[in-house]
């Protein structure tokens, strides 16, 4: 019975991990956003070290993910590949035609791309949440 | 797919907890597997064979078969 015990620690270690990366990707990507203007007066070398920086913490988040992914068992990880399908999808398809709402001159403003990534977000949490409903 | 596993897991008094533990998946799992509502994959289908002392035709029934 001491399996259970493994799988619940292994997606503990997973999640903290996920936690100090994604937080240590988030913080350098503000460094990146404000260090230029209140930091180093917009220093090519700190930028680029900064970004560096960033692009390293991005990786380490990403194989976070991935060790997490491996991490679950099968009907989780199940659950969250089709959601990374029809959030891929989505953000495609989405960002496809947002891209080209400006130049058809149905929006009066450039599309902000941050927004795509608010799509990604909120499609993957709900599929996510429809897949597990699928199985209960 | 039609399983025996919820018999099974009764005739030994286990809940889907205690069976989740030794399959090393979540409860949810074990109920999706029991409702058949998810297919386990091979390596989990022998597992749980190995569990109940059984061979996987013993727990498993794939319907499609005539």
């Amino acid at each position: 019975m001491d399996n259970q015990t493994t799988l619940q620690q292994r997606m503990k270690r997973s999640s903290r991990t996920i936690f100090v990366w994604a937080s240590a990707w988030l913080v350098s990507l503000a460094l990146i956003a404000f260090g230029p203007k209140f930091l180093w007066d917009y220093a090519p070398t700190f930028s680029i070290i900064s970004i560096v920086i960033n692009l390293f913490m991005g990786y380490r988040m990403i194989i976070a993910h991935k060790q997490q992914l491996a991490a679950m068992d099968e009907m989780q990880r199940t659950i969250h590949m089709n959601a990374m399908a029809i959030s891929l999808g989505t953000s495609l398809v989405f960002g496809a035609v947002y891209g080209l709402l400006y130049p058809i001159q149905l929006l009066s403003f450039s599309p902000n791309p941050a927004n795509i990534l608010f799509v990604m977000g909120l499609s993957y949490m709900f599929s996510v949440f429809i897949g597990f409903r699928k199985y209960l | 797919m039609k399983n025996r596993l919820k018999v099974l897991r009764a005739e030994r008094n286990w809940t889907q907890a205690d069976l989740a533990r030794v399959l090393d998946v979540t409860r949810q799992t074990v109920n999706a597997i029991e409702t058949g509502k998810f297919d386990p994959s091979l390596p989990l289908a022998f597992k749980a064979a190995r569990t109940f002392g059984l061979t996987i035709e013993q727990i498993f029934d794939d319907e499609s078969e005539g």
